[in-house]
């Protein structure tokens, strides 16, 4: 496509991009403690880490958004110093950020001009720009409606017009945060394919993930961070699942705990969360026809990758059921076979209203016994956000009744259902589950207020507060500087543990989770997994709502689709296929989703 | 028919100062900056262009400067409500409200220190009519729109300006952008700061405008207190008008109504001046109570951004 180098590994050059010794402070907190990092031209390079090990503040030094307190950037052969993201700009160096910077009110095309030089004489004439977003879009299969509004845009589309954004400026380092985080398997293969597109026109990629085994898929070179620290870098090639799952967290405890929950699940050792290539795979295989080299080349080193991991080998084609039993017959088999308890939440026929008024949520029916867990599966905005809002009280649903414990909560303020035992994990963390400005012990309180153990009389009793915050601070290995700590300043991980630890802590009858361990590394994933398994031990129910269908397998006793705001299907655990559920949360094969790539 | 002329013709002139202060509420708060010392920035703008226009002559040239020179002097406190939230992040409304009796002081004590007290208060000409020709003619809409003095005539033109340059221009897409998402903005290479000063700086020296008109259109003379809560109404009209400069525009016009409306009725009614002055006030109220709920707000109105911060925006 074009005559850019393209060769991958070490160029004649040198680096694009050589960043040293980078040092960045938040207050006390150390968030890079002398980092170095260089990519080369034309290669995919993985950023791997942990949660607060130190990536995204790394490449926002980079983009601008942060200024590091020391360090030096060189970047295509020139010291650079990047005071705002608007030099980063227009060095050429382009992010696309976990949470998408775009103004939800403008259209695609104005999201992705924004900032750049339009003429406004002798008319303001965006036709042109227009006219290149779609020849971009086009080249690197990045699909999107030029003229359509962002807010009305699903994740994945909203995705591709931050790539485009970058690519609209011609960057030639290009950084994508987490990309992947909120992505159907089909849209993962269909970025992995457009930045296979993007790299061989000549542009360099940082792939910040925390996901092993999608660094393994698409990455050249991977640099390990942890602590704020470079770990190591190594070639893909080079090295294992394993290897880098070791220096990732650097904890020997933690690698054998993980390696003996999600093991059996997982051919690497990687997360349960991680089910990108499994499902990429058969896709490939379904079109193999129209796969491009690209593809097939992707696919062989997922396999290689399987091999080196020293775990069997598992075909695109294979049984998918039989891995998934082989979990069930470890420690969940229990539950399945003990009698089923005392029904905890039963839903009668809701309806509930979304935010624009229209139904999200028609006619749903859910019962929920003691020790279970049920799985909601579907892809993201199927009604999912106001189905677990109605389950925990937020929402008041406009038809059908919710009971707890067999008592009727329908349309009672939240203060009841609090009262009654159900907790709510929400979705949007930072809207829903934490006050940003507020103290981590003040957030760890929030719904605990009226409870004897810390209030007396209607005073709040802040000793048995902070006493308790930081009991939990410890207990859940919140990294932060004590429960005085401001919320709104830690990363999106620690903030997801202060919220499960305010959730777990409560020891609920009801416990609504919805994606409880997106964006959370290994570690912190199989922690909520344990403490699933222990709340349901001891006699709760748990609605589990997730986009991750491994996850769900792996923890719910029956999984329900949601498609479209309806219940299209319901399957216990055993029975469960993944390609049948697969098809269900596309709308029962018939009609495709618009955000599925054509 | 004539009743409704003269009606016309008082409500028009009676619209500028709530549109110019209006407006620029509304530019300052589209780049995300609220600003809440419009009362205080009018008054400062009324004793200013009054004290500036007295002293040259009081004409309809020192007038026009005047005005130049209250919207300045407005400009100058925009700038430190711009810099004190922008560079210092110190809160807007705190700002905003010490602006506003900084200005309210400011505008007495400068009068006291120009003219003193004196027995008999100075005066200056009062803007006169400049009918425009052939348009001027046509029934009901001449003598309405098109025999008005200048700052008439300029209002309806900004009005316009406004909503070109916000909805039809490349720096108006940039500048809806602040106030919308200025995280995103940043990242797009947009400087928020300097959308920020600009905008503030602009919309302040409109409110400036808009209270040196007072004394120039209604009496030719200042007195403490001019402004009459029309800075506080001016709020509520940003919000009425959705934040859009032609639908600021139209609350204007029925905000002006409701005022001729209460003086005629003073002259006219038993009912206490004071209970009839309130109407506007009321008015706004049960306009805000209808309308709000659907009006389109910035959602960084009145919010510091601050890159380094890690709360999620």
């Amino acid at each position: 496509m074009t005559t850019k180098t393209q060769a991958v590994g070490p160029s004649s050059d040198g680096p694009l991009l050589q960043m040293s010794n980078v040092v960045k402070r938040f207050g006390t907190v150390v968030a890079l403690n002398g980092v170095d990092f260089s990519v080369d031209r034309g290669e995919v390079h993985g950023l791997l880490g942990g949660n607060g090990a130190g990536k995204t503040t790394l490449m926002n030094c980079l983009y601008g958004l942060y200024r590091p307190d020391s360090g030096s950037i060189v970047f295509e052969g020139k010291p650079l110093t990047i005071r705002a993201p608007r030099d980063a700009i227009r060095y050429g160096i382009g992010m696309v950020h976990q949470n998408f910077l775009q103004v939800d009110t403008y259209t695609v095309t104005e999201n992705i001009v924004l900032g750049t030089q339009v003429s406004s004489f002798p008319r303001f004439d965006l036709r042109a720009a227009r006219k290149k977003v779609m020849d971009l879009a086009e080249r690197y299969g990045l699909n999107v409606d030029p003229d359509k509004r962002v807010a009305d845009l699903p994740v994945g589309v909203r995705q591709r017009v931050e790539i485009l954004k970058a690519l609209y400026r011609d960057a030639r380092l290009l950084i994508l945060d987490e990309p992947t985080t909120n992505l159907t398997p089909q849209e993962v293969d269909a970025l992995f394919d457009s930045l296979r597109a993007i790299v061989d026109a000549g542009t360099s990629i940082i792939l910040i993930t925390h996901k092993i085994r999608e660094s393994m898929t698409v990455c050249d070179r991977l640099t390990v961070m942890r602590d704020g620290q470079r770990v190591e870098t190594l070639v893909r090639r080079e090295t294992t699942p394993r290897e880098l799952a070791n220096l990732m967290v650097g904890d020997q405890a933690v690698i054998e705990r993980v390696a003996v929950a999600v093991g059996e699940t997982e051919p690497e050792s990687d997360t349960v969360e991680d089910k990108a290539p499994k499902e990429p795979s058969t896709t490939k295989s379904a079109d193999a026809e129209s796969a491009s080299d690209d593809e097939a080349s992707a696919a062989t080193t997922d396999v290689e990758a399987a091999e080196e991991a020293g775990v069997e080998e598992k075909p695109a084609d294979a049984e998918p059921a039989s891995a998934d039993e082989t979990a069930a017959d470890t420690d969940a088999e229990a539950q399945q076979d003990a009698p089923a308890g005392p029904i905890r939440l039963r839903v009668e026929g809701i309806d509930v209203p979304g935010d624009q008024g229209a139904v999200a949520v028609h006619g749903c029916d859910l019962t929920v016994v003691s020790g279970q867990v049920l799985g909601i599966a579907g892809v993201a905005g199927n009604g999912q956000v106001e189905l677990a809002e109605a389950l925990a009280g937020v929402r008041r649903p406009s038809a059908g009744r919710l009971s707890v414990n067999g008592v009727d909560l329908t349309g009672r303020p939240v203060r009841d259902w609090l009262a009654a035992g159900v907790t709510y994990v929400p979705e949007d963390r930072h809207r829903d589950g934490i006050l940003t400005t507020a103290t981590i012990a003040d957030n760890l309180l929030l719904g605990s207020q009226r409870t004897s153990r810390f209030s007396r009389r209607g005073v709040v009793r802040w000793r048995a507060v902070r006493r308790t915050a930081s009991e939990l601070i410890t207990r859940y290995s919140v990294r932060a500087s004590g429960h005085s700590a401001v919320a709104g300043t830690l990363s999106g991980g620690n903030i997801q543990r202060v919220i499960l630890a305010r959730a777990f802590s409560r020891e609920p009858d009801v416990l609504i989770l919805h994606n409880p361990t997106r964006g959370l590394d290994i570690g912190s994933t199989q922690f909520v997994y344990d403490r699933i398994r222990e709340v349901t031990a001891s006699g709760a129910a748990v609605v589990l709502i997730s986009e991750d269908l491994d996850e769900l397998l792996y923890l719910a006793d029956h999984i329900v689709v949601l498609y479209n705001g309806r219940v299209v299907g319901r399957v216990p655990r055993q029975q469960a296929d993944r390609f049948q559920l697969g098809r269900l949360m596309a709308g029962a094969e018939a009609e495709g989703r618009e955000d599925d790539r054509p | 028919m004539n009743g409704v002329i003269n009606f016309l013709e008082l409500a028009i002139p009676g619209m500028v100062a709530f549109v110019l202060a209006a407006q620029g509420t509304m530019l300052g708060g589209r780049a995300g900056v609220f600003n809440v010392s419009q009362e205080g920035l009018m008054a400062l703008g009324a004793s200013v262009g009054f004290l500036v226009s007295y002293k040259l002559g009081g004409t309809f040239g020192t007038n026009m400067i005047g005005l130049a020179v209250a919207a300045a002097a407005a400009a100058a406190m925009g700038l430190i409500l711009a810099y004190t939230t922008t560079i210092l992040r110190l809160d807007q409304f705190v700002v905003g409200l010490a602006l506003f009796f900084a200005g309210i002081g400011l505008a007495s004590l400068l009068y006291r220190v120009v003219i003193g007290i004196v027995p008999q208060p100075p005066q200056i000409d009062t803007l006169d009519t400049i009918p425009i020709p052939l348009l001027s003619e046509i029934p009901l809409l001449g003598p309405t729109l098109f025999d008005q003095d200048i700052v008439v005539y300029f209002m309806f033109l900004l009005s316009g300006l406004l909503y070109w340059v916000l909805y039809r221009t490349n720096l108006g897409m940039k500048m809806r952008s602040v106030g919308e998402n200025p995280r995103a903005a940043d990242a797009a290479g947009i400087s928020v700061t300097k959308v920020r000063f600009w905008a503030t700086a602009l919309g302040a020296a409109l409110m400036g405008m808009g209270g040196a008109y007072l004394p120039m259109h209604f009496s030719g003379i200042y007195t403490d207190g001019i402004i009459a809560g029309r800075g506080w109404l001016a709020i509520a009209l940003a919000f009425v008008g959705g934040w859009r400069p032609q639908y600021v525009l139209l609350g204007a016009a029925f905000f002006a109504c409701m005022e001729i409306t209460a003086l005629e009725l003073q002259s006219s009614t038993v009912i206490p001046v004071e209970f009839i002055e309130t109407f506007p006030y009321v008015a706004a109220l049960v306009v805000m109570a209808f309308i709000f709920r659907r009006t389109q707000v910035p959602a960084f109105l009145g919010r510091n951004y601050d890159r380094e911060s890690r709360t999620a925006s």
